[in-house]
């Protein structure tokens, strides 16, 4: 018997040994790596510009393709891209690009007024081959939709002309709906072409593991400035533990989608730098119309007074965002740059709340949700924080917590007292945000955006003129009205923007953040220290 | 399932005829009652999954789309277009990502596959020598990380003992890698989809190195759960007493615990063992969910649990169906395997009685 437990005890130590053996620890040197590995908490959907709304899909085409115009990086200038000018005539019904000459598409197809006419044609026509029959093309309805038709003027002439001005076109240009996919993908792979995007862009497409990572080379025929790598690499890490240990393990020069809480490991850690910015988003509170009590605009506003938004930033942002003071973000054309009609106050809340006790008969119904979203990081945590002001105040408050799709179903239906959620923009505009939210066209009961189910023919008309007009100051002002009238009926309450924040290597340059919130990681380079030591070890 | 009764004469031949017929119809029976579960539970679903899909719903564009995909008609006529469509491979696209499920199954289940059959037979091994370690070497502490395991609900300490892993083996002692299937610099084999034996085809042993690295951890945690199901379900069996009363004959007669433990005992105690082993490893076809998304592995679980959160009624139907299928097959081998063992067994036992 004692030499079997000898012998058994030789074994295990003998494997501890050769286990410890065959694992090698990967060098980690001051070297610039092959490839860029960045890895985000999700894969992207398809690769089809004009049929994709996740930011991961769109994050994984803006390496690879780009617009006839586009943002000036790390700003919402628009700048010329693939046109090398553009005119707007004076009436605002026609937008002429001229074509930058000798750029080619990944697969080799030039670029012409006719490649490049493709990629609306397809979304437009709906007897075009390439319009896909389960394909949404949501954002052509939505955004494009004053585009009538399209005219090639000369071989490198592309001009469209529009059924009225439309002021938020030329931003809608730039974004990722009307980037460029070459024709040559359709010939050669048809439906496929959803899985292979063949754009112009800094970094080819190479191969796609689905939930693993999307590859990418340099293209060494790029017209503007090479890719600073010789491959890019996405990866799809939905754990954010996990995401965390393989930054730390050294596997990667970058992560995005952790939370505020989760970066104090990271913040003490000199081999990472920590970018953060404010995101083109804004999380709110919404009050829905197609609920009996909600109606009452005086409840609306004792709520709205009783919630610190302040607290909301410390606390559920660990300061990574601002309150956001308008249902759009500062800075936008028409959003006054101040702290906005919705003031924290507590008192005039708890003596509305006394004046009125059948408010409190029942428990006020608040809807939220599981996953993190971009504007609501941790959303049961604002809930509760929402919950605990509003129980200061008098309320009596219930959370109902959905998982995300069906908070959305409910959501969409109005079928909430009050209810949490965000919208990230598509476009650097104040409509993409102040339609989403009041306009009566959004609001049609299973698919609206216009949760609050609020409806005034007079916001609507304020809105539907404010695009028409091509002179900003006259937007503006249109804009400053609707912002009036939603004061005075305040069907939703703007809580925060929060920040964008991502972790890279310290030894990445060249890469800004985009108030988009995508990725553009074309100009991203490695940089040598000076001492030439390696940031490990 | 009843097992034979121990009284039943022993003269009796193994009907393994009937059996076989027995099982099948019970296998339909059963693939029956859970494609009617799913395909209800489905049809409970609230939401629409093609609108959901987009942030700003065009309505008469879902409507269009839904139309296309069949999705209007009742539930009767879908549920019966479904298993169909399952049985003749026909399973539709993705919403969500516009792949066929077949691609997608395709893709996953091999990555599954190659982590649940090394996990299962490492489990079973581990479950099986510590048990009978612990009664041949007298060692009897060995088994109280397996009773604490079971007793611990085993789900979440299995998530935290991955990322303890993690954490130990990957960040701090950089051994092995923090998940994923593959190295990202280096070329991934392709045929099979199982990038073991595509390695192995291609001859190539870097890929082959990478790939046993990449598996190492989550192997190692997958088998946690099988090993102290299998050495519960062991260390029962031990204990009933005809089986004292052979051990001791046994050792009467002189023989090495090696012989008496690894050879007669094991023999005598594989049938039930064959039971839960199959029932485990039903479980893990399915994908291990949890132990896939620690360590960011793209099997089964992460496509069904995804299409769960996105609503892909396409995914879910056919991946559902699919794991209903494979786990009732293995559950069933074992089963048969199990009753042919235990048979054996009844005798022996009988004759050791006798």
């Amino acid at each position: 018997m004692d030499r079997l437990k000898r012998a058994l005890l030789f074994f295990a130590l003998g494997g501890m040994v050769l286990l410890a053996g065959c694992g090698k620890r990967e060098g980690d040197s001051g070297a610039a790596p092959n490839a860029f590995i960045f890895a985000r908490g999700a894969d992207a959907q398809k690769l089809d510009p004009a049929d994709v709304d996740d930011g991961e899909s769109v994050n994984s085409l803006a390496q690879v393709c780009e617009g006839l115009v586009g943002f000036k990086q790390g700003t919402l200038e628009v700048v010329p891209v693939l046109a090398e000018s553009y005119e707007i005539s004076p009436d605002g019904l026609a937008y002429t690009f001229h074509l930058r000459e000798g750029v080619r598409f990944h697969d080799g197809t030039p670029l012409n007024a006719e490649t490049a006419r493709f990629s609306f044609d397809r979304q437009m026509d709906p007897d075009h081959p390439a319009h896909f029959e389960t394909a949404s093309f949501q954002y052509w309805q939505n955004l494009y939709s004053a585009i009538e038709s399209l005219e090639t003027v000369d071989p490198m002439t592309l001009r469209f002309h529009l059924s009225e001005p439309n002021a938020g076109l030329l931003g809608a240009l730039a974004s990722f709906p009307a980037w460029l996919v070459s024709p040559g993908a359709f010939e050669k792979y048809g439906q496929e072409m959803i899985f292979h995007p063949v754009g112009t862009g800094p970094y080819r497409f190479l191969e796609w593991r689905p939930s693993e990572a999307i590859l990418y080379e340099r293209n060494p025929d790029y017209w503007g400035q090479a890719a600073g790598f010789e491959r890019l690499v996405l990866r799809s890490i939905p754990l954010n533990t996990s995401r965390l240990s393989e930054l730390l393990a050294g596997n990667l020069h970058g992560l995005d989608g952790i939370q505020p809480s989760e970066l104090s490991d990271i913040q003490t850690d000199p081999r990472f730098q920590i970018l953060h910015a404010p995101g083109m988003n804004i999380g709110y509170l919404a009050f829905s119309q197609l609920s009996g009590r909600m109606q009452d605009p005086e409840l609306r506003r004792a709520v709205a007074m009783a919630i610190d938004r302040e607290n909301l930033v410390r606390l559920a942002l660990d300061g990574y965002g601002t309150v956001a003071a308008y249902p759009a973000p500062k800075g936008y054309l028409g959003i006054p740059d101040d702290a906005g009609p919705v003031r924290f106050d507590p008192e005039a809340a708890k003596a509305l709340v006394a004046a009125h006790p059948e408010w409190t008969e029942q428990p006020i119904t608040l809807a939220t949700f599981g996953q993190p979203r971009m504007y609501f990081p941790d959303p049961q945590r604002f809930a509760s924080l929402i919950r605990n002001d509003l129980e200061q105040a008098g309320f009596r408050v219930e959370i109902i917590n959905r998982e995300f799709k069906s908070h959305l179903h409910t959501t969409r239906r109005g079928e909430f007292e009050m209810a949490l959620l965000g919208w990230i923009a598509d476009t650097p505009d104040p409509d993409n945000f102040l339609s989403t939210f009041l306009h009566s066209k959004a609001a049609a009961v299973g698919s609206a955006t216009n949760i609050s189910f609020y409806r005034n023919p007079e916001m609507d008309t304020l809105l539907d003129d404010a695009l028409t007009r091509t002179d900003p100051a006259a937007r503006a002002a249109l804009y400053r009205q609707a912002l009036d009238l939603w004061a005075r009926d305040l069907p939703l309450v703007p809580l925060v923007q929060a920040d964008q924040i991502v972790v890279l290597d310290r030894h990445i340059g060249g890469y800004k953040l985009s108030p988009t919130g995508n990725h553009f990681f074309g100009p991203a380079y490695w940089k040598t220290d000076d001492n030439g030591q390696a940031a490990d070890e | 399932m009843s097992e034979p009764d121990s009284a039943a004469p022993p003269s009796r031949r193994f009907p393994a005829g009937r059996l076989v017929l027995a099982e099948l119809r019970r296998f339909v029976l059963i693939f029956l009652l859970a494609s009617l579960g799913i395909f209800l539970a489905l049809e409970a679903m609230p939401e629409d999954p093609v609108s959901l899909r987009v942030k700003n719903p065009d309505p008469a564009r879902i409507a269009e789309i839904r139309e296309s995909l069949g999705l209007n008609d009742p539930w009767l006529v879908r549920y019966v277009r479904g298993m169909g469509d399952f049985l003749t491979l026909d399973w539709g696209d993705s919403l969500i990502t516009g792949r066929t499920v077949a691609a997608e199954v395709g893709r996953f289940l091999p990555a599954t596959l190659e982590l649940a059959i090394p996990g299962i037979l490492l489990g079973t091994f581990l479950g099986i020598s510590i048990v009978l370690l612990a009664h041949a070497t007298g060692w009897r502490w060995l088994l109280q990380p397996v009773r604490g395991l079971a007793a611990l609900g085993l789900t979440v300490p299995i998530f935290w003992i991955g990322l303890l892993l993690i954490l130990c083996f990957s960040v701090w002692l950089g051994w092995f890698p923090v998940g994923g299937r593959f190295d990202f610099a280096y070329p991934a084999p392709h045929g099979t989809g199982f990038l073991l034996i595509d390695s192995i085809l291609q001859g190539d042993p870097e890929a082959f190195r990478i790939t046993v690295r990449h598996l190492a951890l989550p192997v190692f945690t997958l088998a946690l759960y099988p090993a102290a199901v299998v050495a519960g379900t062991l260390e029962a069996r031990l204990g009933e007493s005809f089986l004292q009363r052979l051990v001791l004959a046994l050792q009467a007669r002189g023989y090495s615990p090696l012989r008496i433990w690894g050879k007669h005992v094991l023999r005598l105690v594989s049938g039930p063992v064959a039971t839960v082993i199959g029932t485990q490893a039903g479980a893990l076809l399915g994908g291990a969910v949890l132990t896939e998304t620690v360590y960011s592995w793209p099997g089964m679980g992460r496509m069904l649990v995804d299409g769960v959160l996105n609503r892909d009624v396409f995914v879910i139907q056919h991946g559902l169906l699919l794991v209903v299928v494979m786990a009732l097959m293995v559950i069933t081998l074992a089963d048969f395997l199990s009753r042919r063992l235990d048979h054996q067994l009844n005798q022996m036992g009988r004759e050791d009685n006798a």
